[in-house]
């Protein structure tokens, strides 16, 4: 039976060492002729390392790759193109300020000087007809969503002829409803015979989506199943090689004061539009308020606005009943606000300086860090020895730079940092975004433990599952305000997700 | 084939021998060129070290040279710590040498002579210090960019310095020429070895800066601050940092040091103000800052050797009548092969050929299709 299935692609004993690590032990890899083949493994599992060596980008140091029987060298995304290999990068790689057309064009050698925009305009729209999705090939990409932009992506891919994509956490940035047409996309392109390979973290969209699943756990192979044949608790004990708690354990505790009242805001983003539309929202002491909505309704913006970064044109902001309007992060910092950002090394953390040089950012300016003018560097090092063995994070060297931890325990240390602030109100942003199951978990735990002890949590997410298991009430957000709040525990996906996209509003 | 691949860590021992080698390599093309010139560079070489290190007195003018780089650059450091590139240290230096001459040549003639020196280190300070923060108070509140506002600011500073020597600072007695009257002595920074030497006690003005600034940077709070806001203001922000005051406050120091330099070489090696006043400095003192790491310690050092080529390249040019060109050649070859080598301390490059490892894949490929 084996030999009917035509195998599209063999990467074989692929090893690739980095110093001091290596990210891929002798890994083999098979993807047959018009299947969708997920690839599952926490962070630092080799995923990308493996994908980016099918892409051009690292060469491997042993091991070989054979496509349709042939084997190939691959030394650049460009030889990999001309192997009809094609990678939707998570980050898509677009220009906002071109059309679609150009977008798809570029880098083509086929294309001569003169671009004939109505040729590709019909083949684009002969793609997308295929596939049964729109798309207009004359639209600037800054135009539009991140769904669409994701389909443009794809059609980049099959317009150079791709037979391989590779889709890098395609659903991460989208509504289950986006999520499900991307999957009906696949399963088409699947049916058309193209290969597919998918990289998720979500074992529910894995058991759905694909017909085999391969699990690679720190840099080796665990094993390559058939979807049918496993559940996803398996499938979850194969990734990480033990048993995780789907469940979180959660106490019944009293709901406090009003912590955070957010009354009628309005704020305008980085574009100039307006992002908070009077929105109005109240989170109690002993809460975790989960903020679900599409990317770009507004999340951002609330956040920033709470924490100081962002100026309010009118409403009001108190903490505590403490009118924090418009106050400059020192005074929220001392009202007791404290801030996990979605962008870890863009706001969070500086990436050029160390472990404890990051440790330190909430503190330098307090006993026993501060001596007048001066910085007591040790002092400073003690409490980041403090914070690494308090939460367990795993920090190779406190003097070299913060970035080179994992995400994981980036997030840690920002974690870790802000809440040895003893934080009244804690806005936590994706805070499990790209981390793999261990520290989400830890994450999760954390939150609920700040919750525990009276602190109100604004839990933003772009993860339903996540604000279902961690949250108390939910407020859903679409184009600058809360169009409904239900209680966490009586609401179904779909109702929250029909929300999210702007279909119905329930009040509370 | 070559490929490269990002390092995680620079072994000490490539961050040591990369830059030893590129300024050897950077030697080499500039022989290159010179056996164009149809000079022996052996020679040529030999004559350079030969004028910056080849006696007390050519070590002293080296020393000379390197005094107001040693006090730019270490200001530069801090500032581009903070991200805030001055590219005006040339204006700074010449509006602190025309504040700072000011009392030269206008001051009170009966005032002591210390006392009238420190009021001219201080008035050259401040007015590089002032001139500084007018690009910084642009960019903290209207967003300009700093390196176009610092740039177009050195030619404003030349032609405040053209205005008063062809205006009312001439010396009538220059017989047409665009000079001040000589400062009297009193108005003289003094040297610190016999003459003919002319180091001046601004060598310890440099040194006293650079171990103050790296204290700045490593030790205190203000430090942290520029270091955090440098590499990630948003972060900074949230942190409480105030933006606007650490800027103007790095301003403040980069310029003044800059005004500093400007003045203490006025007062002691020219004893007169004049169109040239050796303000482009301020241009050097950014290479040696960005060669020394942003650290104004081993900008101390990179100061020297750059004060070394500048004055072996004077010595060439009167012993050898090589013209005087030759020394950018050879400086920016230098430049051009430390920069390049950059590449190898921050990738990995290697040379691959076809995998050797065998596999039994070809028979399961072919099994497949």
């Amino acid at each position: 039976m084996e030999g009917q299935e035509q195998l599209m692609l063999v990467m074989g004993n692929i090893t690739k060492r980095f110093p001091g690590i290596v990210a891929n032990d002798h890994v083999n890899f098979e993807l047959r002729k018009g299947e969708i083949h997920t690839l599952l493994g926490e962070n630092g599992a080799g995923k990308s390392t493996l994908m980016n060596v099918l892409d051009g980008i690292y060469y491997p140091d042993e091991g070989e790759i054979a496509i349709e029987g042939k084997r190939v060298n691959l030394r650049s995304p460009l030889d990999s193109m001309k192997h009809s290999i094609g990678m939707i990068h998570q980050n898509f790689m677009l220009v906002a300020s071109l059309s679609v057309i150009e977008n798809v064009v570029l880098g083509l050698e086929s294309q001569g000087f003169y671009i004939d925009k109505k040729s590709v305009a019909h083949q684009i729209e002969a793609i997308a007809k295929k596939y049964n999705f729109r798309v207009d090939p004359y639209a600037k990409i800054w135009q539009l969503s991140v769904g669409e932009q994701q389909r443009v992506e794809i059609i980049k891919t099959l317009f150079k002829g791709a037979r391989i994509l590779i889709l890098d956490e395609p659903t991460a940035v989208l509504t289950p409803q986006e999520s499900e047409e991307l999957f009906g996309i696949l399963r088409e392109m699947k049916s058309e015979g193209k290969s597919i390979i998918f990289i998720s973290h979500k074992l529910n969209e894995v058991m759905s989506v694909s017909d085999r699943i391969t699990v690679l756990r720190k840099g080796r192979l665990v094993g390559t199943v058939d979807t049918a044949s496993i559940t996803e608790r398996e499938l979850a004990k194969m990734m990480i090689g033990r048993d995780i708690l789907f469940r979180l354990e959660r106490k019944d505790i009293e709901q406090g004061r009003e912590v955070l009242t957010v009354e009628d805001a309005q704020a305008y983003n980085d574009r100039g539009t307006m992002a908070l539309n009077k929105l109005s929202i109240t989170v109690h002491g002993g809460e975790i308020m989960g903020v679900a909505g599409v990317a770009g309704n507004g999340q951002v913006e609330l956040a920033e606005c709470i924490t100081g970064l962002r100026h309010l044109v009118s409403g009001h902001i108190t903490v505590e009943g403490i009118d924090v309007t418009n106050a400059t992060p020192c005074t929220l910092a001392s009202a007791g606000v404290n801030y996990i950002p979605a962008d870890r090394l863009g706001v969070g953390l500086v990436p050029n300086l160390s472990t404890v040089e990051n440790a330190m950012l909430r503190k330098y300016r307090q006993q026993p860090m501060c001596r007048g003018a001066f910085i007591d560097y040790g002092a400073a090092c003690t409490y980041a020895d403090g914070l690494i063995e308090k939460f367990d994070i795993a920090v190779p060297l406190k003097n070299a730079p913060v970035k080179v931890l994992s995400g994981g325990n980036m997030q840690k240390l920002l974690l870790a940092r802000e809440i040895e602030e003893n934080p009244r109100l804690l806005i936590a942003e994706h805070p499990t975004r790209g981390l793999d199951v261990g520290a989400t978990e830890f994450v999760r735990k954390t939150l609920l433990e700040q919750r525990d002890h009276g602190v109100a949590v604004l839990l933003i997410s772009e993860d339903l599952d996540e604000i279902l298991m961690v949250a108390d009430r939910v407020a859903v957000m679409y184009e600058g305000r809360i169009v409904g709040i239900v209680d966490a525990h009586h609401v179904d996906i779909a109702q929250i997700g029909l929300m999210m996209a702007g279909a119905v509003g329930v009040k509370a | 084939m070559l490929r490269f691949e990002k390092r995680d860590k620079t072994p000490v021992r490539l961050r040591v021998l990369v830059p030893i080698c590129s300024v050897l390599l950077g030697l080499l093309v500039g022989s290159i060129v010179m056996l164009f010139a149809r000079v022996n560079p052996v020679r040529v070489y030999g004559a350079i070290v030969k004028g910056a290190f080849g006696s007390a007195y050519t070590f002293s003018e080296t020393l000379v040279i390197a005094v107001p780089l040693i006090l730019i650059s270490a200001g530069l450091c801090l500032v581009y710590r903070m991200k805030f590139f001055n590219i005006g240290a040339k204006g700074q230096y010449i509006i602190g040498a025309i504040c700072g001459s000011y009392l030269a040549l206008f001051g009170p003639a009966t005032m002591s002579r210390p006392l009238l020196l420190t009021l001219m280190m201080l008035l050259g300070t401040l007015g590089g210090a002032l001139w500084a923060v007018i690009p910084a108070l642009l960019k903290v509140y209207w967003n300009v960019n700093e390196v176009i506002a610092t740039l177009l600011l050195n030619y404003i500073a030349s032609y405040i310095l053209w205005f008063f020597m062809y205006g009312t600072w001439r010396d009538p007695g220059s017989h047409g020429f665009p000079l001040s009257k000589n400062f009297a002595l009193n108005a003289q920074l003094p040297r610190i070895i016999a003459a003919p030497s002319r180091l001046h006690i601004g060598l310890f003005f440099g040194v006293a800066a650079a171990v103050i600034v790296w204290i700045i940077i490593r030790k205190t709070r203000f430090g942290y601050e520029a270091r955090v806001l440098g590499e990630n203001e948003r972060a900074a922000r949230y942190a409480g940092i105030n933006v606007v005051k650490t800027v103007i406050i790095g301003a403040v120091i980069s310029g003044g040091l800059a005004g500093l330099a400007g003045i203490a070489h006025t007062s002691a090696v020219l004893r007169v103000l004049q169109l040239e006043i050796n303000s482009d400095y301020g241009y050097t003192a950014i290479i040696a800052a960005w060669l020394a790491g942003l650290d104004p310690l081993v900008a101390i050092g990179v100061s020297v050797l750059l004060a070394a080529l500048e004055a072996g390249g004077y010595q060439i040019q009167i012993v050898m009548r090589v013209p005087f060109g030759i020394v950018g050649v050879i400086e920016s070859s230098i430049l051009f092969c430390l920069l390049a080598g950059e590449i190898i301390t921050h990738y990995r490059v290697t040379l691959t050929r076809r995998l050797s490892t065998p596999l039994a894949l070809d028979e399961r490929a072919r099994g497949g299709a």
